[in-house]
């Protein structure tokens, strides 16, 4: 298993007025190389598992292994380095800089490891050219097509080969000829060995035929999605 | 003699030091006593982040320390034309009680914010942070080198008093005993300190290699021992000896003109390398005792694998540096 | 090492695409940062220059000058003095020297007046035109380009000052002094001894002053001590002395005028600190993102560094090259009051700026170093926006 959640509690301001508890017992496995995906409305912890999944920080008790990493009371800095070697995300938003060209936006993750630029660019270069975006690489990101900035959140998170990709609403802002090459682009990435875990309601999403398993999450609870 | 910009320049320095310093005891402060690694609350969260101002604060005074150290050798020179009987930096640095204590707290500073950054290193390699609450209570024990710092400081630039032909006097107030050179160390058996200095340096280059070949604790403890006699040794013949080949001037022994424009600004030249030998010398000693936690075992023992190699090195560069121009008038005959 | 010199070259790349990003919000902070600089700078390559005129000039001045004191003011001295002087182990010579001033009602001016038997270090080529009186020449005068002016001599090569008791003493400009020589020689009129008793009524058996020449300058101070024991009621100031109350006051009057551009030091230091602060939703989610995409804690703290790094160096580049501009070239237009003094015939002087690396490295340490300072915890604060905030989109 890549992703196990054990008994995975959550609370934000512990001992404090405005005590939260986010996840509440939660558990959570994924197999590695299975696509995954995570439905629940707004407030119902789903950020919160896709944080820990991502190890953006660690749960206040029980167990989460990601991809063999034990992360309980790892303090941020082992976190981060953990994170970038392990997770890709894409945002809801995509999340790109716009000021930023496209080539500066897919190098992003490089730039703190100390990775020469010319090497950097040696990585970034079969991703352009995979997701057709090599005419746009010194284009600011900002004056691309919606579909092309998908192809870049996509690419940026694939650039440290990490084994899991995190997607948090990939195509809440997307029209469905959008959504389908987001998924069919999820599908190819699967098929070479990648994790996927999307957090998402869209029945584009839930229906697809990658798909192995959904999630519901509601009230800091999850659940096998039968339905 | 606070009016002038070189005093108000050491005096902001020495004031932002403080608030640096200072805010990284506050973060000292709170460390040693809610430190709960287990903890996940917004307070154990909040600690983490700010180990890493605290980090910050002291790097940054750190960089002031050597800056200010720095300043102050150019404003002592700069105080020496104002100073009755000064003729440089030593003469100003000798017009009170102040000035060579000032002088040594700030080098001392510099080392000991120095082994800070080091340890602090060392804590953030390892998941647990194993050092954090030793490292705090270090930077506690280190900070009021801060205060003193200033306080001497301002002790220094009061008791300066800038000869300005008064009114009625006839009265000259040359202290220079005997001529216009005023020197910090008397006159010494050139030869003997020679030996003395050469005969140690080849000592340390051996116990460094062995040091470093063998990794025995005992090793890194004589290396660092022998290190730090060493500064003192190094100074002592830099100035009182190597010094007036720099200055082609037999009775010029000051450790800072080496420094001006018209010596080529060798001081530099020569005071880093020392500086970066015997503290990276020094250090594998002092981290020694990191090793009993066996989370740090292995890193510590690579830091001084590392260390007494930069420290072996900077030891050749200083030794060619400044035994040039002895040797050049030894060899030569003296210049042009 | 080599992956520690990369990623700092990373990220150090990084800052400065940054800082042109918003180069609108750093615009400002840029603008006033120059500009405290060039003033800051601006005092201190005046200073340095007038200090470099004044010693380059006063090694001209007598090694060693008695004067007679009584009751603690000076009156003349018996030039029968020099006898005793002479006799003091290491001194070359003794000249009797008489000076004082000569009140233009005119131009409200005061002129100084020197008289010398010889004149040992000034040169022909400190004149501009004409020449120093030849021994036992009676009546001529070599004035300073003010002295020139303020009489309003024109063409005119004779004009005449009052003796004490209001008759006409008449001299002949044998002589006008060089530019290069003003800070000195503006205001002065050098005659013969003679001459200059004749002129202040003073009996032939008084100077004004005595002046020393030693035989090794090294012993300037040994031998004014001899003197002024072998003459007690005396004041016996030396060169040195004058150089080091020189340095002094102009270190001073740069002092001063340092602790009121503090002040606007100080609060461009909380204009930075402001700014610095201020985050706004873009760039808190700009730090997110990197948060997430693995960027730490110290390396967005690095990015700040570099930025204002940047920022301060740039600024103290442009701040010190426009206060050698102003220096250099518009002749220190806005200070030059401050530094030279409120005299009425002010000496017509060309400043060279002397940068030296001591200047610079003090110029850094008064105006980087505190930015860097005040950038450090808003710094701090900007690392340390929440990983997960771009999160919740």
């Amino acid at each position: 298993m890549l992703v196990e959640l054990e008994n995975i509690i959550k609370i934000y301001n512990q001992g404090q007025v405005n005590e939260v508890m986010a996840l509440d017992r939660v558990n959570l496995t994924v197999a590695k190389g299975a696509m995954v995906c995570l439905k629940g409305p707004s407030g119902s912890g789903k950020s919160t598992l896709l944080s820990i999944i991502g190890c953006i920080y660690p749960p206040t008790s029980g167990r989460a292994v990601i991809a063999g990493t034990q992360l309980a009371r790892l303090p941020d800095r082992f976190l981060t380095i953990h994170r970038r070697q392990t997770i890709g995300f894409i945002f809801q938003h995509f999340n790109i800089l716009p000021k930023l060209s496209v080539l500066e936006n897919i190098m992003l993750p490089l730039m703190p490891l100390g990775i020469s630029p010319g090497k950097r660019r040696a990585m970034a270069e079969p991703l352009l050219e995979r997701f057709g975006i090599d005419h746009r690489r010194n284009f600011p990101a900002g004056e691309i097509s919606g579909g092309e900035l998908q192809r870049v959140a996509i690419a940026r998170a694939l650039i440290n080969a990490p084994p899991i990709i995190i997607a948090d609403e990939p195509t809440a802002h997307l029209d469905s000829e959008l959504s389908k090459e987001f998924l069919r682009s999820m599908r190819q990435l699967k098929g070479e060995g990648k994790t996927i875990i999307i957090a998402s309601h869209d029945p584009l999403v839930t229906d697809d035929g990658g798909v192995d398993m959904i999630y519901a999450v509601r009230d800091g609870r999850v659940s096998q999605d039968v339905s | 003699m606070f009016l002038n910009p070189w005093s108000l320049a050491l005096c902001l320095l020495s004031a932002i030091s403080v608030f640096l310093i200072g805010v990284a005891c506050k973060t000292a402060v709170r460390v040693i006593r809610h430190w709960d690694p287990a903890a996940d609350n917004q307070g154990q969260i909040a600690l983490e982040s700010e180990i890493w101002l605290s980090s910050t604060l002291v790097q940054y005074g750190l960089g002031f320390q050597i800056v200010s150290l720095l300043l102050y050798v150019l404003a002592a020179d700069h105080f020496s034309q104002m100073l009755s009987g000064a003729m440089c930096a030593t003469g100003s640095l000798l017009a009170n009680e102040y000035g060579l204590p000032l002088l040594m707290v700030k080098i001392a500073g510099m080392f000991l914010y120095g082994l800070w950054i080091v340890l602090h290193q060392l804590d953030i390699s390892s998941e647990e942070y194993p050092l954090v609450r030793l490292k705090y209570i270090f930077l506690l024990l280190v900070s009021p080198l801060v205060l003193v710092d200033t306080a001497l400081l301002v002790l220094y630039l009061g008791g300066l008093k800038p000869d300005i032909i008064t009114s009625c006097c006839a009265v000259i107030f040359d202290e220079g005993q005997g001529g216009m050179v005023q020197n910090l160390l008397g006159g010494q058996d050139d030869q003997g300190s020679l030996f003395l200095y050469y005969g140690w340096m080849a000592f340390l280059f051996g116990a460094g290699i062995a040091a470093w070949w063998r990794q025995k604790i005992s090793l890194y403890i004589v290396y660092g021992l022998a290190m730090a006699a060493f500064f003192v040794l190094a100074l002592n013949t830099l100035i009182a000896v190597l010094s007036s080949y720099i200055y082609a001037m037999p009775f010029h022994n000051c450790p800072f003109c080496m420094l001006k424009r018209e010596y080529g600004y060798i001081g530099f030249l020569i005071y880093l390398p020392l500086f970066m030998t015997v503290f990276s010398g020094v250090t594998p000693m002092l981290i020694q005792p990191c090793q009993a936690k066996a989370v740090l075992a292995g890193t510590v023992a690579k830091l001084q694998r590392k260390l007494i190699v930069v420290s072996v090195a900077a030891l050749a560069v200083y030794a060619v540096l400044s035994s040039y121009h002895y040797i050049v008038y030894t060899v030569m005959g003296g210049e042009g | 090492m080599r992956e520690f010199s990369e990623k700092h070259l990373n990220i150090l790349d990084y800052a400065l695409s940054s800082l042109w990003r918003r180069k609108g919000k750093n615009l400002s902070v840029f603008l006033v940062f120059t500009f405290v600089i060039f003033l800051l700078a601006s005092f201190q390559f005046l200073t340095r220059s007038l200090l470099d005129a004044a010693q380059a000039t006063l090694r001209q001045t007598p090694e060693i000058t008695i004067q007679y004191m009584v009751a603690g003011r000076q009156e003349s001295i018996p030039v029968s003095y020099a006898a005793k002087i002479k006799d003091v182990f290491g001194v070359r010579k003794v000249t009797a020297r008489v000076w004082g001033y000569k009140f233009n009602e005119v131009t409200g001016s005061n002129i100084t007046v020197m008289a010398l038997a010889h004149f040992p270090r000034l040169d022909q080529e400190v004149l501009a035109e004409g020449r120093f009186g030849a021994k036992g020449e009676k009546g001529w005068a070599v004035i300073g380009q003010g002295v020139l002016d303020d009489l309003g001599l024109g063409s005119r090569r004779s004009f005449s000052f009052f003796r004490p008791d209001l008759t006409l003493k008449p001299f002949t400009v044998s002589g006008v002094f060089g530019p290069e020589s003003n800070i000195l020689t503006y205001d002065l009129v050098i005659t013969g001894i003679d001459d200059g008793r004749d002129l202040f009524g003073m009996e032939a058996t008084l100077a004004t002053d005595l002046l020393v020449e030693v035989v090794n300058p090294l012993e300037i101070a040994t031998v004014a001590r001899k003197i002024s024991k072998a003459l007690p009621g005396t004041r016996v100031v030396t060169r040195p002395q004058i150089l080091k109350t020189y340095e002094a006051v102009f270190s001073w009057r740069s002092g001063f005028a340092a602790i009121c551009l503090l002040s606007a030091l100080a609060a461009f230091i909380i204009l930075a600190w402001d700014k610095a602060s201020g985050m706004s939703p873009e760039e808190r989610r700009e730090i997110s993102i990197l948060k997430i995409l693995g960027w730490q804690t110290p390396d967005v703290l690095m990015i700040r560094f570099w930025e204002s790094f940047a920022l301060a160096l740039v600024a103290f580049g442009c701040g010190t090259i426009l206060a050698y501009v102003h220096i250099g070239y518009f002749q220190a237009l806005l200070f030059r009051s401050v530094m030279m003094g409120w005299s009425v015939l002010r000496p017509g002087l060309s400043f060279v700026p002397v940068v030296s690396f001591g200047d610079l490295f003090l110029l850094f340490s008064l105006a980087v170093l505190p930015y860097l300072a005040a950038t450090v915890i808003p710094a701090w604060r900007c690392a340390s926006v929440a990983t997960d905030s771009a999160l919740r989109g």
